[in-house]
């Protein structure tokens, strides 16, 4: 014991650890910026959604929009790298809120941002998994067959019950082995980015349009002429445009809520940090996800001007306003990352390349549950859910209670979207507006901390960091709940967002609904037990 | 019939301690039970220097008067440090000599666990409230003299204890870390050390195994992986098993009522094990928060009801 000094302060020792259980080296900041830059995701949700709606408000100005997203969403990085360090191993949103706000509060907003509103995400993944992954290998093999069915409704159900099968697998083989998959990932994806960018950078715009009519004839049968008649129809459908300096601040702004789709989860891996011993440290969690944020947006950026110099920058937003309508004359959605391969032509080589590139989907879709899982669990732990909830087997540590919890509403939630059932199709942005409500009640949860739980917060190393004698962390928490609920005023009040219609209200409604029946029904049945919910937070007078 | 509170890994928290004690009125439990690992990790120096004290926290330095030492011994104990006096020329020669540290160590120690039975008898003394200590992996042998001496505190290691018709069983001891702690041995001794109480228990329904080391896969028993120089793997987000599988064939074996387990902070969790329910409250001590368990027993019915609490 008493084996070990450390620290300094001037060349006296400030600290004198005995031997003792847990006593670890910090993680790889390198390791969690994987598991947050995967969760940002440059292809599967940026490209995918986020950057391809721009066309949507063609007056404003996308780069500038993904930079000021990028500036506002670092304050929220630390608002949760404070909350990590104040309160590490946790669990993430659920154990923040139930210690500042309480019980209640807490299960309604966790359950429906880490649980509920996941169910409609499987479906949004599965529509990924065909669009950069499946139907442009197909397209490229000239599997037509394949194509057409991916784009009806049984197709469709077909790649989300694939995204549950993988996303289960995941869930099942657990943490460590994912991990490993995200590494490998990560480099393939970045292999792929890179090839892209150098094929980007290398041809001419003139190299570009004939390598894009030669390939949207060969695949998809369009007449001669492609590349214009994707511009034609994408400016028919409503897109004017613009020159990718052109630059508007008002418009400019609406294009951020669409963005939020991919650039607000930097801290998905929150829920994770909390178990790490290492995470006192402010700036490890901070660094992590800072860096899974910024190198993202450095990538968008990176690639958004390589599509302006290579394909056009008229032409990428009037291909996504063209399928939007459903008139390109490319059928599947415009993935400027196959548009990128075709500039070689040679089908050995884009087939490879595609293939490289669904790293970025492999990589990221195990994300899916596996914080849910976790919510589930602490959940049942509190005893607001049953005990089974938690359960695992015996020989491979399945969570299957948590995983049926999960899987079996997906698949209902799936079946809705693929057949489009009350047009479920266009709820998309639902799936980041309801875990936006979650985060701002964090985010509340964080402004209050230092004065509603002065015990936690004057213990914790970022008690120290304040601002004119206001806790960092509180400033933060301001500018980040005034930027989330901005963005919440747009998507409840905009129509070009498509959530905020009747349907998708009730939607939305119908979990929060569920979320306060469940918790309440759980209330009266654990009191009838003797067992008092209200207890569970409550802290125990130290004097 | 007993309710039981059970907390557990306090690593030298007085905060925690404080929380403990004040459980008993706050929950209106019968028992307190601590599971084990209360001792602190680590000591931190407070340098006395012309009538001034100087003391570094995390990456804070700060130079404090005599009326202001209290208070920051008081800080560093809430963290679970203990704090330490000491002349510049005292700091010289522990930082130097291996064996003072370790003697230094364990003497700050020792009073530590004697300072919180006082407190203990303080708080407790003619409740009519039974408390339990049972020491850890972390905890040193001598831990158990002290306690031993507490006319308050009941030392659990290695005995058989009767409580409201219950009958409990307990040992801090674990199967091997990498570590190398104090009360660490093989699957095997751990088994034979449980196996020896556990034979002793009359109904199993009305036991409860106190055993610091949680079940092999048991969902109780998921630590962070490390690689060999204990380096955290994969941003700390891989898990594995780490429990004990004698402790996982006692239970398997003896099919106990309830039985409580620590050691593993971040695997909080309650689970059933065939008839038994087998529960690790987890730890936060670092936060001053008390992770715990509430039990209520009852002679028919066994659990009556069981609720897993962050005081």
């Amino acid at each position: 014991m008493a084996d070990t000094t450390m620290g300094s302060a001037g060349a006296r020792p400030t600290l004198f650890l005995r031997n003792a259980t847990g006593l670890v080296k910090a993680w790889s900041t390198f390791d969690a910026f994987i598991y947050s830059f995967m969760s940002v995701n440059l292809v599967t949700l940026a490209l995918f959604y986020g950057t391809a709606s721009g066309y949507l408000e063609p007056d404003g100005q996308l780069l500038s929009a993904v930079l000021f997203t990028g500036v506002m969403v670092t304050f929220q990085v630390i608002v949760y790298a404070g909350l990590v360090t104040a309160m590490p191993r946790t669990g993430g949103d659920y154990a923040w809120q139930s210690r500042v706000l309480g019980g209640g509060v807490a299960f309604v907003l966790a359950v429906t941002g880490w649980w509920f509103i996941l169910w409609y995400w499987t479906p949004i993944y599965g529509n990924i998994l065909i669009a950069i992954f499946i139907n442009p290998i197909a397209a490229t093999l000239g599997w037509t067959g394949v194509t057409d069915f991916f784009t009806h409704p049984l197709g469709i159900f077909v790649a989300c019950l694939l995204t549950l099968a993988y996303v289960s697998a995941v869930v099942t083989l657990g943490m460590e082995a994912y991990a490993r998959i995200q590494k490998v990932s990560f480099w393939l994806g970045m292999a792929g980015i890179a090839v892209v960018c150098i094929l980007l950078l290398v041809y001419s715009q003139s190299d570009f349009q004939n390598a894009f009519n030669r390939e949207a004839t060969n695949l998809f049968g369009a007449k001669a002429g492609a590349y214009q008649a994707t511009i034609d129809a994408g400016t028919t459908a409503g897109y004017t445009p613009h020159d990718v300096t052109f630059f508007s601040a008002g418009p400019t702004l609406l294009i951020v809520p669409f963005l939020l789709f991919a650039l607000l989860w930097p801290n998905w891996g929150a829920t994770l940090y909390g178990e790490v011993r290492g995470a006192k440290d402010y700036r490890r969690p901070f660094w992590s996800m800072f860096s899974g944020l910024w190198v993202t947006i450095g990538l968008v950026l990176l690639l958004l001007l390589l599509f302006a110099k290579t394909m056009g920058w008229g032409f990428y937003n009037a291909a996504n306003s063209a399928f939007g309508a459903g008139t390109a004359p490319v059928t599947i959605w415009p993935n400027p990352l196959m548009f990128a391969g075709w500039l070689v032509d040679s089908h050995l080589f884009q087939i490879i390349l595609l293939l490289v590139l669904g790293a970025w989907f492999f990589g990221w879709a195990g994300t899916l549950f596996l914080s849910s899982t976790r919510v589930i669990f602490a959940a049942a732990f509190d005893r607001v859910l049953p005990a089974w909830a938690a359960n695992i087997s015996a020989t491979r540590r399945v969570p299957y209670g948590a995983l049926i919890l999960m899987v079996v509403p997906s698949i209902a939630v799936s079946a809705l979207y693929a057949w489009n059932v009350f047009k479920f199709q266009t709820f998309i942005l639902d799936a980041a507006l309801v875990i936006a409500v979650t985060f701002l009640g964090t985010i509340v949860a964080a402004t209050i901390l230092p004065w509603r739980r002065k015990d936690i917060y004057a213990n914790s190393p970022i008690a120290r960091y304040n601002i004119a004698g206001i806790p960092v962390l509180t400033l933060a928490s301001v500018v980040t709940g005034v930027f989330l609920l901005f963005t919440l005023y747009e998507w409840f009040s905009n129509t070009i967002y498509g959530v905020n219609n009747r349907t998708s209200l009730y939607f939305m409604g119908a979990m929060y609904v569920l979320a306060i029946v469940i918790y309440v029904v759980a209330f009266y049945v654990r009191r009838n037990q003797g067992i008092d919910l209200n207890k569970i937070h409550e802290a125990i007078p130290v004097e | 019939m007993p309710k039981i509170f059970f907390a557990t890994d306090l690593h030298g928290s007085e905060m925690c301690w404080r929380k403990f004690l004040n459980a008993a009125k706050f929950y209106e439990a019968d028992v307190l039970i601590c599971g084990g690992d209360m001792t602190g990790k680590a000591m931190i120096p407070i340098v006395e220097e012309n009538g001034q004290f100087s003391v570094t926290m995390g990456d804070e330095h700060q130079v404090v008067g005599a009326d202001q030492v209290g208070e920051v011994e008081a800080q560093i104990r809430r963290k679970g440090y203990y704090p330490l006096r000491v002349t510049p020329e005292r700091l010289q020669e522990l930082d130097q000599d291996a064996g003072k540290r370790k003697e230094c160590f364990q003497q700050v120690m020792l009073d530590g666990v004697q300072r919180w039975m006082d407190m203990a008898t303080e708080k407790l003394r003619g409740s009519g409230v039974r408390i339990f200590v049972c020491p850890g992996n972390d905890d040193e042998m001598e831990v158990d003299d002290v306690v031993r001496g507490s006319n308050t505190v009941e030392l659990g290691e290695g005995r058989m204890v009767e409580v409201d018709g219950f009958t409990m069983i307990s040992t801090g001891w674990s199967n091997h870390t990498p570590w190398n702690t104090h009360r660490e041995e093989t699957e095997k001794q751990l088994g034979e050390r449980i196996e020896v109480m556990a034979r002793q228990v009359k109904d199993p329904a009305h036991a409860i195994f106190n055993l610091h080391c949680p079940p092999y896969k048991s969902g109780l028993d998921e630590a962070p992986a490390i690689d060999a120089d204990l380096k955290l793997m994969h941003g700390g987000r891989a898990l594995r098993p780490v429990g004990s599988t004698a402790v996982r064939e006692a239970i398997d074996r003896h099919q106990p009522l309830l039985s409580l387990h620590g050691h593993i902070h971040e695997s909080k969790g309650a689970v059933k094990l065939g008839k038994t329910l087998s529960i690790n409250p987890g730890s936060s001590y670092e936060e001053g928060v008390l992770m715990a368990a509430v039990v209520n027993l009852d002679a028919k019915k066994g659990i009556k009801s069981y609720q897993l609490v962050n005081g």
